[in-house]
């Protein structure tokens, strides 16, 4: 990471807020390691860490920067799928299972707790069994 | 409540047999690297060294050597002077030299041909696709394509300056078969 910062060179004034290596480095894949470039060493991984970090330096934007290098590289080279097209199924499909399996769990939850047998009442007292029973607390006291 | 317990194990049934579906895909889909004998795999690729894309189809008739290379790939800076030697050998012959940038940023990759002199067409296989058709472990790697797009001799992994006699076996091969 330092040599790509080295070969950056300079930062120049952007016309807008600058991106930087470390907010690109986690969204961006080793092509040869297939982990994130931040969590790789290998030397595709670093001459891409020198890339952004040259392109960083001549005031892209981060969504500029990701497109050249899915040109370069393909689809594959972002960490997360882009939100269009086909790869939005990646996103929702997760999402869709997680809430119909709430909701499932919700309903067989609502299903079982309505089956139960319900819990058996207390027999009440008669006025003479209670008065017994107020006479033998009294006498342990 | 009934018909919701049936909607349940159909939803379950449908999301175990798209997986299964998933796996099995998968598996009959995965990268085997090409055996010796068969047709080289096919590909269009774009050019590094000029406009437009080059597919292997277009080479059919003529004896191919096929190297996979990278700029960031210490092995292949210290086999490119060879490979570029035995292009300048082999060219009158009708041999073609391809090398394929495999996982490389382009302009890396045009710094590396002009710095290392390389005169032979140069393609990118940025994604990798193509070097998953042929198996790559990793770079360099270098095939050898008779004039009917079979794959000859033997495939070199790791640099050709370690395997020099392999080298030209497979180039006589692909020249001869």
């Amino acid at each position: 990471m330092v040599a790509a910062l080295a070969i950056a060179g300079p930062a120049t004034a952007c016309a807008h807020p600058r991106t930087s290596l470390a907010f690109l480095e986690g969204q961006i894949m080793c092509p040869t390691c297939h982990t994130t470039l931040d969590q790789s060493d290998a030397p595709a991984a670093r001459r891409i860490e020198a890339e952004i970090a040259k392109r960083v330096d001549q005031c892209w934007s981060a969504k500029q920067i990701k497109a050249e290098l899915v040109a370069n590289f393909g689809a594959g080279i972002l960490a997360a799928p882009p939100h269009k097209g086909f790869d939005l199924l990646a996103w929702w499909l997760p999402l869709g299972g997680i809430i119909a399996a709430a909701v499932l769990i919700g309903l067989g939850a609502w299903r079982w707790s309505r089956g139960r047998d319900p819990e058996p009442e207390l027999e009440s007292v008669d006025a003479e069994t209670e008065r017994r029973l107020d006479d033998l607390l009294a006498r342990m006291d | 409540m009934r018909s919701l317990k049936l909607a349940g194990q159909l939803v379950a049934l449908a999301a175990v047999a798209g997986m299964l579906g998933l796996l099995i895909w998968r598996l009959t889909h995965q990268a085997h690297a090409p055996k010796i004998g068969k047709a080289a795999p096919a590909f269009t690729l774009k050019r590094i060294d000029g406009a437009g894309k080059l597919s292997l189809a277009s080479l059919r008739g003529r004896p191919v050597v096929v190297n996979f290379w990278a700029s960031w790939c210490v092995p292949c800076k210290g086999e490119a002077k060879m490979l570029e030697q035995a292009w300048q050998q082999y060219r009158a012959k009708g041999v073609v030299f391809l090398g394929i940038d495999y996982h490389d940023v382009t302009s890396d990759a045009r710094t590396f041909i002009s710095h290392h002199g390389v005169t032979y067409t140069t393609v990118q296989d940025g994604s990798g696709m193509v070097g998953d058709r042929y198996g790559l472990t990793g770079v360099p790697e270098t095939f050898f394509i008779d004039r009917r797009g079979r794959l000859v001799g033997v495939h070199i992994v790791g640099t050709i300056t370690n395997q020099v006699a392999a080298f030209h076996r497979g180039i006589e091969a692909a020249l001869n078969q």
